[in-house]
């Protein structure tokens, strides 16, 4: 590789080099998968011992909350030992999480402490936020799609009673997280990923 | 038309590679980039000392699972001078401005 370049020869291997770079992106998909299956079985859980009349229906969020945090923790810190590189868009990607999780966990506790429950639907409309975002910043139509979803079932969720807001929220989860999930392994797995 | 000379540090494949690959991402590696300029790891390493030597790149020495691990990022002269360098190539090539 010590030969002289010429311009168009230099511009060329520019362009290929960054387009190599852009392509070197973290697998996202897991945490989708993951969380979209948890927080739908919580729901269930939820649903069920509220229709039993059991009061023990909101423990299965928290068991939900530190079974998945744990998982993502353990798949973050496998993932950042063969990561050999950083874009900016994974961080952004991460901080966006990160800053959506302590937004939906102050508020949850807040709410909680007051006595004052927080409307699902908020919950739902929240979630597009992120969603949203992250399929916009890695110009993935699926979540772009599943955010604008999760904001227009969150906003008939304010209108309807408690058990067709437990269904949206089931339909949220599948088709905001699961198959936007399920979408982007498929294409993960057919990338070379960092 | 007069044409800006170009910077012999980058007017070379596999640093103009380094540093291409080095625009687009916060760091990457030793391994990553051997992997995508499918140079030599002492040709490599060369490159990246002289670029590193010249201020434009940052070099990071680690230890991750108790290997020794080399990580790369464009500084912001490294950064400057790609853009010049970019710019200069488009006028060769009468795409830019003069």
């Amino acid at each position: 590789m010590e030969r002289e370049l010429t311009p168009s020869e230099s511009l060329k291997l520019i362009e290929t080099m960054i387009s190599q770079a852009k392509q070197s992106f973290h697998r996202q998909s897991f945490y989708f998968l993951l969380w979209g299956a948890l927080l739908i079985a919580a729901m269930i859980f939820n649903y069920v011992m509220a229709m039993q009349g059991s009061p023990i229906g909101s423990y299965g969020w928290a068991v939900v909350g530190m079974v998945g945090g744990l998982l993502s923790w353990w798949r973050g810190a496998r993932e950042a030992k063969h990561q050999h590189v950083h874009t900016m868009m994974d961080r952004m990607i991460a901080w966006l999480w990160a800053g959506f999780l302590a937004t939906l966990f102050i508020t949850m506790l807040g709410s909680g402490i007051s006595g004052d429950p927080m409307n699902v639907g908020a919950i739902i409309v929240l979630t597009g936020l992120p969603t949203f975002l992250t399929g916009q910043l890695m110009r993935f139509k699926p979540l772009i799609l599943g955010g604008i979803l999760f904001w227009v079932l969150g906003a008939i969720s304010f209108f309807v009673d408690m058990r067709a807001v437990a269904l949206l929220y089931i339909v949220a989860m599948f088709f905001g997280y699961l198959v936007p999930g399920y979408l982007l392994k498929r294409q993960e797995d057919g990338l070379r990923t960092a | 038309m007069a044409f800006a000379p170009l910077d012999p540090l980058l007017h070379n494949q596999l640093r103009l590679a380094i540093v291409s690959l080095l625009v687009g991402v916060d760091s990457a590696d030793f391994n990553f980039l051997l992997e995508k300029t499918s140079a030599t790891r002492g040709n490599l390493s060369v490159q990246i000392t002289k670029l590193k030597d010249a201020g434009y790149v940052t070099v990071k020495k680690t230890f991750k699972d108790n290997y020794p691990n080399t990580s790369c990022s464009l500084s912001a002269k490294g950064l400057k001078a790609f853009e010049a360098y970019v710019k200069a190539i488009k006028v060769y090539l009468g795409t830019g401005e003069d």
